[in-house]
Formats: C-alpha cells, sequence, structure tokens
C-alpha cells in the first residue's frame, strides 16, 4: 500500500503552492479588478493621516439590529479656524452629533445631524452587481455653504470607471485599468465650473503582497507618490511624499502602523516638523480608548485628545 | 431675340429673386427674433424650474434624510421597539 501511495502522484492543491510565482504565465485576458480611482492611496493614508483631533470625544453606537445602528457622538475642544495669519485660531466648542446608519448588501444609508443643523448624509446603493450610484451630501442652514456630490461607479471585468457630478456645476469622471497582476494605471479629469478650474490627473498603483507603491500626478500641480511596505501581519511602514509644483510646496512623511492584538497604534513624522501619533486601545468587548497627539514644534501647536468609542 | 429675352427676364427674376431672399431674410430674421428670444425664456424657464427643484429638494433632504434612514431602518428584519431606539442599552 505505501509503495501503491508512492506511485500516485501528488494532489494538485500542494503542487500549486510550492510552484514559484515567476513561473506562472500571467494570463492577461484574466486580471483581477482594480482599486477604486479614489482609493489609490488607501493604505498610505491609512497609516499616515489618522482622524487626528483635539479635546475629548465621546462616540456611542447602539445596534438595533444587524443592519440598523443609531450612533450619539459628543465632542468637547477648541477647533480650528482657518485664518490668514500664521497663528492658528482657535474657538472652543462643543456639539452633540446624532446618527442614524443603515447597511444592507444592497443599500447603505448613513446619516450625521449636529446640533448647529450641519446634515452628513451619504448614499450607497448597488444598482446592478456592477453599477453602484454613491451620493454624498453637506448640508447646512447658511446659504450657499452646501455642497452635493453624486457619482456613478462602473465595474468591469478589470477595469473601472466612475462619473462625479457635483453642485457649483462639478464634473468628474475617472478610469482606472489593470495591466499586469500587480499594476494597474488610471487616469481622471474633473472640471469645475464655479471655480472656472479643469484639471487632468494620471495614477499608477503596482501592489505585491509585502508592498504597494503608487503615484499621481495632476495638472493643479500635485505630484504624490507614496510607498507602503508591510513588514510582517502586525507591523506596516509608510512613506509618502507629495510636491506641488505650482506653489513649491513639498511634504515628505514616514510613519509606521502597528495593529496589536489589543491595540492599533499610528505614528508619524512630517518634513514640516510634525509629529503625531493616534492609539486605540480595545479595553474590553465593544469599548475603545483612544488617544490622539500632533505636536508641531515650527508653528508651536500642541493637540491632545482623548475619547471612547462604546459599540462596534 | 432669345438673349433679349433673357436679358429682359433675367434681371426681373433676379430682381424677384433678390426680393424673395431680402423677403425670407426678413421673415426670417423676425422669426429668429422671436425664436431666439423663446429659446432663450425657455432655457431661463428651464433654469429657474431646476433652481427651484434644487432648494426644495435641498430642504426636503435636510429634514427628511436621517427620519426616512431610521423609517427604513425600523421597517427592517427583525423589527427593533420603539423602546429599544429611545434606551441607551
Amino acid at each position: 500500500m505505501a509503495s501503491h501511495i508512492g506511485v500516485v502522484p501528488p494532489p494538485m492543491t500542494p503542487a500549486k503552492g510550492n510552484e514559484p510565482k515567476t513561473a506562472e504565465k500571467i494570463d492577461y485576458l484574466n486580471l483581477p479588478c482594480p482599486i477604486p480611482y479614489e482609493e489609490i492611496h488607501r493604505e498610505a493614508l491609512m497609516s499616515l493621516k489618522p482622524e487626528l483631533f483635539e479635546g475629548m470625544r465621546f462616540d456611542f453606537t447602539k445596534g438595533l439590529n444587524q443592519k440598523f445602528s443609531l450612533s450619539h457622538s459628543v465632542f468637547m475642544g477648541p477647533m480650528e479656524v482657518p485664518s490668514q495669519a500664521s497663528e492658528t485660531i482657535k474657538i472652543p466648542t462643543a456639539h452633540y452629533e446624532f446618527g442614524a446608519n443603515f447597511l444592507d448588501p444592497k443599500l447603505m444609508l448613513f446619516g450625521r445631524i449636529l446640533t448647529d443643523g450641519r446634515l452628513n448624509a451619504r448614499v450607497k446603493c448597488d444598482l446592478t452587481d456592477n453599477l453602484i450610484l454613491k451620493a454624498n451630501s453637506q448640508l447646512t442652514s447658511e446659504p450657499h455653504m452646501s455642497h452635493g456630490m453624486v457619482n456613478f461607479d462602473y465595474k468591469g471585468k478589470d477595469f473601472r470607471i466612475q462619473f462625479q457630478l457635483g453642485n457649483g456645476a462639478l464634473f468628474g469622471a475617472s478610469y482606472i485599468q489593470s495591466v499586469t497582476p500587480h499594476l494597474s494605471l488610471g487616469s481622471e479629469v474633473f472640471w469645475a465650473g464655479q471655480h472656472r478650474k479643469s484639471g487632468i490627473g494620471l495614477a499608477a498603483r503596482y501592489n505585491t503582497d509585502k508592498m504597494v507603491a503608487t503615484g499621481q500626478v495632476a495638472s493643479t500641480g500635485m505630484v504624490a507618490l507614496s510607498y507602503v511596505q508591510k513588514v510582517s501581519e502586525k507591523v506596516s511602514l509608510a512613506s509618502d511624499f507629495m510636491y506641488n509644483y505650482m506653489s513649491r510646496d513639498v511634504t515628505a512623511s514616514f510613519g509606521y502602523d502597528y495593529v496589536l492584538r489589543q491595540c492599533r497604534l499610528r505614528g508619524k513624522i512630517d518634513s514640516n516638523g510634525c509629529t503625531a501619533a493616534f492609539l486605540e486601545e480595545r479595553l474590553n468587548m465593544g469599548l475603545n480608548f483612544i488617544l490622539s497627539a500632533e505636536i508641531d514644534h515650527w508653528k508651536k501647536d500642541y493637540k491632545f485628545g482623548f475619547g471612547l468609542t462604546v459599540g462596534e | 431675340m432669345n438673349s433679349k429675352n433673357l436679358l429682359e427676364v433675367t434681371p426681373k427674376a433676379h430682381l424677384l429673386g433678390l426680393r424673395f431672399m431680402v423677403n425670407r431674410y426678413k421673415v426670417s430674421k423676425v422669426s429668429g427674433r422671436s425664436e431666439a428670444s423663446e429659446e432663450r425664456s425657455t432655457v431661463k424657464c428651464l433654469k429657474d424650474w431646476s433652481t427651484w427643484t434644487m432648494k426644495k429638494a435641498k430642504v426636503i433632504t435636510h429634514y427628511g434624510f436621517i427620519p426616512l434612514v431610521i423609517i427604513i431602518g425600523v421597517n427592517s428584519e427583525p423589527k427593533p421597539t420603539l423602546s429599544q431606539l429611545l434606551t441607551p442599552f
């Protein structure tokens, strides 16, 4: 019987695993579907740009059933007001935000309303298997301060097309295509009627299991390059370079992302002399403690925040 | 003779043709102006109407989006009760 087993060829699955990747012939007709164009920097953004805040934050999410949940959120702290002077102006604010979320495989509704009357609404609807409608709007009681945007996404076999319509006569379209199993190239055009601006951009993304490298160039003068390396299951390092050739503004940043069993720690350091860290600690099932810090020695701007998140 | 007739005929025809053209031009100019103004007024009407609908849609969304989400959520299975909606646990 042992000799018989020896003669029988081994089953397919282990043989496939042992095969080196380079020996595999690239099937150009069967490329994977690429990442959507706006998420091309997704890994770098997740590691390098956590939601830093200043003050106290408390979020409570109550799930009523699998699909529907309500959320209550309180925030107290200084909010930065954009000002022309080099000094940042901070105004202490406090607000309560009520939100309702509905998540279905085909329909997602997300609404948040603040005490000052601002509504933040997002809708995502799968019209067919390949066509997705997304709408996003921020409505305020003040006139001329609201904006809304509607996107139509079509997902093809190895490409994606997106059309965008926004208020203020904003039109945009983007197209991204998988060129090899690891490389995808895309481009976008946009036209903003109200600001009389239009632009065209190109992007490329190369990813393997261990790293992601992206590059994006736009006619508005922006060049953005990023590189994320997954050092292990728990650690990934990211670096980002942004250059605006119109305004000669350069920013380079380097960050890390540790995903550990009980916490997630992200930190970064900038070429503007700004260091930031963001910690999410899981105290218990459904209870998360958040610490955020951003120190800018150059501008003498120190932001520390803490918060608690209850619920999934 | 033929040539004479031709000479006689041609200017008249030419004149007639010109007059016809002039008439047509006048008529088309008048109708063109009214057409253009009509077009402009329809475009203006369309713009006004679309602005009015966008304003109303904005107000409806502002007040009605969250109640809409809550209604859709409350009607999804398994139906949550009102007390579950209002209590914090």
